[in-house]
């Protein structure tokens, strides 16, 4: 299943969900992230030592969770701010920690921690306005990596019919 | 030098391993005869008061943990209330991370270098650091981490910012070297894994670390 995450006012995922249903045969879910009361996360630590797995803020988040980890990509739609993407899909980024657990290994030549689940889901973004597109690059594979998926690229709204090819 | 020091950790201060080294550096800071403020984004009912002292200070220090390879969502959106200043305020950082090695912090540091531009302001430098997260877990030991703050503060009034030969020795290695990754791959699957599971008991887990909520 393909997974798109939007964060954007405008709902620009909405777009690359019309040409996946126009062109693609394929799984699909449609998540309107900002009509979904999503916390920052506050580093609590409880995933990964209190409660394993599971998230303790009492929010909109773990369905999304659920979906995310149960997905063979996951696309986030997004604004940008300062080059980067914006903070409502910074808050949904940081939340993925229990997906991971706190034991460690080497992978390659850094450490890091180890995955909770054996579904790994690629992971790529679409965003719209002034992005840094060489950073967020090299920001998506960084993360991607973290998550044990791939980098499935990064895209200016205006290109999302490339970013369709890949699903 | 008058210094603002803000604590861009979404922890409440009193968990916050980032509140612990601004601490020690802040100690290094007055023992150089310089003065500060401190703040903390993580209560949203102070940002208005962080946001008139931004305004007012000219020297200022953002000191925070790495999240997701860059700075906490929490003062991401901070920074989006910002107005803009001029290149009369130098913004400095602190990044902070769990893993030992320099390079696990570089996407974090490619962000915050390029910062201070979109804010209209000039940049004075980021003192990195790894090898944290034991602050909060490993409370016997953590003299042992922030320790080393306190000559960075006295540094940064007596060279006047973050000098890049000193910050550049202060972050430690980039990588581990292979005998040593050999080692601590041993310990990452033998004590280090009894070490959490303990850890998670005492915080009051009654499944084990990789449990799988949604399998």
């Amino acid at each position: 299943m393909v997974l798109i995450i939007d964060t954007t006012e405008e709902k620009l995922g909405k777009r690359v969900v019309t040409e996946l249903k126009d062109n693609k045969d394929i799984s699909y879910e449609y998540i309107d992230a900002l009509s979904l009361d999503i916390l920052n996360c506050q580093g609590c630590n409880c995933c990964w030592l209190k409660t394993p797995g599971q998230c303790v803020i009492n929010d909109e988040f773990e369905p999304v969770l659920k979906k995310i980890t149960k997905a063979r990509q996951v696309w986030m739609v997004t604004d940008t701010k300062f080059g980067f993407i914006s903070y409502k899909t910074k808050n949904i980024i940081d939340r993925l920690i229990p997906i991971i657990t706190v034991n460690l290994h080497f992978v390659g030549k850094q450490v890091k921690h180890v995955v909770r689940y054996d579904n790994k889901p690629d992971f790529g973004i679409i965003y719209l306005g002034q992005g840094d597109k060489d950073y967020l690059s090299y920001w998506c594979e960084k993360c991607a990596i973290n998550i044990n998926g791939k980098s499935l690229g990064v895209y200016e709204i205006e290109k999302y019919k490339e970013a369709v090819l890949c699903m | 030098m008058h210094v603002m020091i803000v604590n861009g950790s979404p922890r409440v201060e009193n968990l916050s391993n980032t509140e612990k080294i601004i601490d020690a550096f802040v100690t290094g800071l007055s023992e150089c005869d310089a003065t500060y403020e401190r703040y903390a984004i993580s209560k949203r009912s102070s940002w208005k008061k962080i946001k008139e002292a931004y305004m007012k200070n000219t020297e200022i220090i953002f000191a925070l943990p790495l999240y997701a390879e860059n700075i906490p969502g929490i003062m991401l959106e901070f920074l989006e209330t910002l107005p803009a200043k001029d290149s009369n305020t130098r913004l400095s950082f602190i990044l902070q991370g769990g893993f030992g090695e320099a390079s696990q912090l570089d996407c974090g540091l490619r962000f915050l270098r390029n910062l201070p531009k979109y804010l209209g302001v000039s940049y004075g430098g980021t003192l990195v650091k790894g090898d944290n997260f034991g602050i909060r877990v490993v409370k016997e030991e953590i003299i042992k981490f922030i320790i080393p703050y306190v000559e960075q503060g006295r540094a940064f009034v007596r060279e006047n910012g973050f000098k890049s030969k000193r910050i550049k020795k202060f972050a430690g290695p980039k990588y581990y070297a292979l005998p040593v990754r050999i080692i601590y791959q041993f310990i990452f699957m033998t004590y280090a894994k009894k070490r959490f599971a303990k850890l998670a008991k005492e915080w009051g887990s009654s499944v084990p670390i990789d449990y799988k909520p949604w399998e």
